[in-house]
């Protein structure tokens, strides 16, 4: 147990040592969700009004970091790709490292950088719209799972494929469809009576809500389901990693 | 290793591989490509399964007790394996972690001086050159002081300078203690230069296993090639001089002698021939190369055509 504990830091260490290293991602990653929020949501923010009397730009703002946490997580999937490419995966592999290390140093780094991230664009965004940390434990807890259940299909996904560019492919088949019906971009309730359904088997749903309700102090659906579905639904997403992760590397 | 056998879909890279390696030695996997060279590490180090047969490192079963064959093997693979955003010492420091090294920071400095790193340790490894990163990785593989070193092709595709420094590495290696080296290679001059005991695989099998010296001998001597004017009788006064175990006859007009003891025959067998006119002749001693041919060489021809 002690050494799952030391080996986990242990590859924690290197992966934030490859996301400090890691320039262009953190310039990616704050440019782009500024973009969208400065020209898309200041833009439509003069001509939507939504039921809720919050302003779009800020629904807008909060959904976008929502989007970021999940799709940048998708890439711990990626990194393990690169892992095999680079041949560092096979190093890994015949060392007297347990295989759940390995995927809970990729998860917890990556949740790390998450929360690095957010409470960098939050502080930014603070400046020129109402986006401020109302909830902190709400706001931690839809980072965290938002990002474990992403990492955890990039990495069950990873563990199955060897090429890069067949993962790319069917990582962004299986995600964009989640970005697109979990009221990033629209509150749930302006969306017709189908589609909202499908939205509440849409794991992502209730981090970008509980998300929204740490930021803005709104939600749609209640905090207690959301808090819930996203432990219920981190646990089977690292469970998932594991096992698979395990699966594809016995050769 | 008996009986191992593994299946890859329809393909078999190993077919039954039976071998025994002594501890302590310099051991040497030597076969064409496609042979069965990597799979044989892989399954020695637990990353490959096999289909069916045993293998066992110390006693220990490759697969039932793979966390102790883990903490006893190194291993340096054919192809990189180092994370390219890392330096040498990071890399260095993550597996002294790993492996749960005591006195880790003096063990990776040591590491680094004994591989000719110190200077380099703190650049990432990305821009390294072939030879820099191949020494990397024996430094990593020897980090934990494993029982055995396992090297796939370990000079391949590095220039002359480079891999001769890693054959220095490795003689001192084996000099300073018992650490088992099992190296794979397709370089007849490594395995001459390096091994004391070899085992040549072909198609999957072991099909020839002995010291250097005692493969060459199994051949049955050197070779001279003798080019006449003349054949006439001279097949016949060749097979009559004392040595001689064999006469072949070229296409054309020159003959191939298998002779014990080549250079002190060598003079008999031009006297004998004098008067067929001698155009030229050459001494061949066995190499590991007439060993190698002689043992895969037809296969290869097979698998060209």
């Amino acid at each position: 147990m002690s050494a799952l504990v030391a080996d986990t830091l242990t590859l924690l260490r290197r992966e934030l040592i490859r996301y400090r290293r890691d320039r262009a991602y953190w310039i990616g990653q704050i440019v782009f969700p500024l973009a969208i929020v400065g020209f898309i949501g200041f833009g439509l923010d003069a001509v939507v009004a939504l039921p809720s009397g919050t302003r779009y730009v800020e629904h807008l703002a909060t959904g976008v970091l929502a989007l970021l946490v999940g799709s940048g997580a998708v890439g711990g999937g990626f990194s393990l790709i690169e892992d095999r490419e680079s041949g560092f995966l096979r190093a890994l592999l015949i060392a007297p490292v347990s295989r759940t290390s390995i995927v809970l140093g990729k998860l917890v780094a990556r949740m790390l950088a998450s929360l690095v991230l957010v409470g960098v664009l939050v502080g930014i965004l603070a400046a020129f719209t109402p986006v401020r940390i109302a909830h902190a434990g709400a706001l931690v807890l839809a980072v965290g799972g938002i990002t474990a259940i992403f990492v955890g299909m990039g990495v069950a996904l990873a563990a199955r494929l060897r090429r890069l560019e067949s993962f790319r492919l069917i990582a962004a088949l299986v995600t964009v469809p989640l970005y697109l019906f979990s009221g990033i971009f629209y509150p749930l309730s302006t969306l017709p009576a189908p589609t909202r359904w499908i939205s509440y088997a849409n794991p992502l749903t209730y981090g970008a809500d509980l998300l929204r309700y740490g930021l803005l102090d709104v939600h749609e659906i209640g905090v207690a389901t959301s808090c819930g579905m996203l432990i219920v639904l981190t646990a089977a997403a690292v469970g998932l990693a594991i096992t698979a992760f395990d699966r594809g590397m016995r050769t | 290793m008996r009986g191992l056998v593994k299946r890859y879909g329809e393909r078999e890279a190993l077919c039954g591989l039976d071998l025994l390696v002594p501890r302590g030695s310099f051991f040497g996997l030597l076969g064409p490509n496609g042979a069965g060279k990597t799979t044989t590490i892989g399954v020695l180090t637990t990353l490959v399964q096999p289909t069916a047969g045993t293998a066992r490192l110390f006693g220990w079963d490759v697969q039932a007790d793979r966390g102790l064959v883990r903490a006893a093997v190194g291993v340096v693979f054919q192809e990189a394996s180092l994370d390219p955003e890392l330096t040498a010492r990071e890399q260095l420091d993550l597996y002294a972690r790993l492996y749960h090294i005591e006195a880790r920071r003096s063990r990776v400095e040591e590491i680094l001086a004994l591989v000719g790193l110190g200077a380099d340790a703190d650049r990432p490894t990305r821009q390294f050159s072939g030879g820099m990163k191949r020494r990397l990785e024996i430094g990593r593989g020897l980090l934990h002081r494993p029982r055995v070193l396992f090297l796939d092709e370990p000079t391949l595709g590095l220039d002359v300078a480079a891999r001769a420094r890693i054959w220095e590495h490795l003689r001192a290696l084996h000099a300073a203690g018992d650490t088992t080296i099992f190296l794979t290679t397709h370089s007849m001059e490594e395995a001459d230069a390096l091994c004391e005991q070899l085992a040549i695989v072909d198609g999957g099998r072991v099909v020839a296993a002995g010291a250097p010296d005692a493969l060459k001998a199994a051949l049955g001597g050197d070779v001279v090639r003798i080019a006449l004017e003349r054949p006439d009788s001279a097949r016949e006064r060749l097979a009559r001089v004392e040595g001689v175990r064999e006469v072949a006859q070229e296409p054309g007009t020159a003959f191939r002698v298998t002779v014990q003891d080549g250079p002190r025959r060598l003079a008999g067998l031009i006297e004998c021939v004098r008067s067929c006119g001698v155009l030229e002749v050459t001494l061949h001693r066995p190499s590991l190369e007439h060993v190698f041919l002689h043992h895969t060489g037809a296969r290869f021809e097979a698998r060209d055509a």
